[in-house]
């Protein structure tokens, strides 16, 4: 399979990826490494904005430069329920084959688990990490 | 230009400059470029001449008499050859075949498509390291087996089977063709038709260094009949009908002569090579090794490894290394080996499983490069992936 320019090099790098430690972390994660795909971002957020994120992500190169994408571009904007762009956005900014839109979505589902976290917390319901 | 190193000799090999120079002469006006099937006239008799040559030089590096090969496009329309034509000549004898979960697809879909015109197909499975037992063989053959059909050397994991004791199986049963797809045995391993007692062998010249679109198919003499599937010229003993491609056959027989002539030095050198490069990548952890290493082939090494995603593990070795998912005539289709799941591996580690294939041109310097590479593919994708 070929990949973009901009995939290549999101894949390559996968700058962010890693785990966060400390106060303010908040953890979501969607898939399954069984069924071929598992992301997992960390935030940190304080007064209701990024301050850093880290994903972590066994899944195609896709999913790993989307992951890593969204990683860098989500910081310092606010810790809201959707990730920096759609995925119809990301898939065509990633030049995603159509059959694999579906990892995207998985992109997707461990964004919004991560951003629930934060929001459950920051509302007093649960604790950070 | 960059260009990766070349570790995919099990899907084709580069044409021998020696055998390109036999082909080139083939071709031009002042070369043997006749139609061999022309009498009458010298041009036609020279290409000829050539063809015969050609055949001769593939029947000796097989232990094979000349008039027992038939040419053929490949080794695909051998084996469809091999198994529509018995099928067919034999079908009054009966309707049942045997074969294994782990034969070139080339194989499987002739007889998948044999059992959609209702005949039935045994399909054997492997033990783990990929060995069909000979005994599986006899236990499966019925009193209206027709064909047998058992690959000689695996084109994903390099196991060799044991040819010579199925035929020995095979002989006892007089309406049962052995058929063997042998497109990865040569230059790899000894290959005797005669000796091993065989009725049918398929041949491939690009892996052995030769072109691609000529192949052959073994007919041992004593008493096979095909029925012929395509008609029109009588060519081959009329089993296949078609004008025969004198450069690619003259090619075919000049890359069988020079697999022939390798030193047995060349086989301990790619052994080397081969061992080199599973102690580089065992050394990563968590790396399986795929097939039974006593009984393989030293030109190709199949390994699984954990934790690492199977997409992601290609394209980040891919501008480095040329190398293959499984077969190169399935990896398109991007579905896991059926090959490496019929030895029990799990989807997963099918996916992430690599096939190195050594070849002449192999130097210690690639096994190096291909380790390095991979190691590096193996922790960058572990830490991504946080394993």
């Amino acid at each position: 399979m070929n990949y973009s320019a901009l995939t290549r090099r999101y894949f390559d790098a996968a700058v962010n990826a890693g785990v966060l430690t400390g106060a303010d972390i908040f953890r979501g994660a969607a898939g399954s490494r069984a069924q071929g795909t598992w992301v997992q971002f960390d935030v940190q957020v304080n007064s209701g904005i990024i301050r850093a994120a880290r994903f972590l992500a066994f899944a195609c190169p896709h999913t790993i430069a989307v992951s890593a994408w969204t990683a860098e571009n989500a910081v310092g904007g606010p810790a809201r329920a959707a990730l920096p762009e759609s995925v119809q956005a990301l898939s065509e900014r990633f030049a995603v084959p159509a059959p694999k839109l579906g990892r995207l979505l998985i992109v997707e589902d461990a964004w919004l688990a991560t951003m629930q976290a934060a929001a459950a917390a920051i509302a007093g319901q649960h604790g950070t990490l | 230009m960059h260009r990766p190193v070349y570790l995919d000799h099990a899907a084709t090999t580069p044409v021998d400059p020696r055998v390109a120079a036999r082909m080139a002469q083939c071709l031009a006006a002042d070369g043997e470029f006749g139609n061999p099937g022309s009498s009458s006239h010298d041009y036609g008799d020279a290409a000829r001449v050539v063809v015969e040559e050609a055949r001769a030089q593939v029947a000796a590096a097989v232990g094979a008499m000349a008039c027992e090969v038939v040419w053929t496009s490949g080794a695909t329309e051998a084996n469809n050859l091999a198994i529509f034509g018995v099928a067919h000549y034999y079908r009054d004898y009966g309707r049942h075949i045997v074969t294994a979960r782990t034969e070139h697809s080339a194989v499987l879909d002739p007889c998948r498509e044999l059992e959609r015109r209702g005949w039935r197909v045994t399909y054997l499975t492997p033990d783990r390291g990929g060995i069909i037992d000979p005994a599986q063989v006899a236990g499966a053959l019925q009193a209206d087996t027709v064909l047998v059909s058992i690959m000689h050397v695996n084109n994903e994991i390099g196991v060799i089977q044991d040819i010579a004791a199925m035929a020995a199986i095979c002989a006892r049963h007089p309406h049962t063709r052995l058929h063997v797809d042998a497109a990865q045995s040569v230059g790899k391993c000894g290959v005797d038709f005669s000796r091993l007692g065989v009725d049918l062998m398929t041949l491939s010249a690009h892996k052995v260094y030769g072109p691609k679109g000529v192949g052959a198919l073994l007919v041992s003499r004593r008493g096979v009949q095909l029925s012929a599937l395509q008609f029109g010229g009588g060519q081959e003993r009329t089993l296949r009908a078609g004008t025969v491609a004198t450069h690619q056959v003259a090619g075919m027989g000049t890359a069988f002569a020079l697999a022939a002539a390798l030193p047995q030095s060349e086989g301990e050198r790619v052994a080397s090579l081969r061992e080199r490069l599973w102690q580089g990548l065992a050394a990563l952890g968590g790396v399986l090794r795929n097939g039974d290493v006593d009984r393989s082939v030293p030109q190709l090494l199949n390994v699984s490894f954990e934790d690492v995603e199977g997409e992601s593990l290609l394209a980040a070795v891919r501008p480095h290394l040329a190398v293959s998912t499984g077969s190169a005539c399935t990896s398109a289709s991007q579905e896991p080996s059926y090959v490496l799941r019929a030895l029990g591996r799990s989807e997963r580690l099918c996916e992430s499983s690599l096939r190195f294939g050594l070849g002449r041109g192999t130097c210690e310097r690639d096994i190096d490069t291909a380790v390095a590479v991979l190691g590096h593919a193996v922790s960058h994708l572990r830490r991504v992936g946080g394993a």
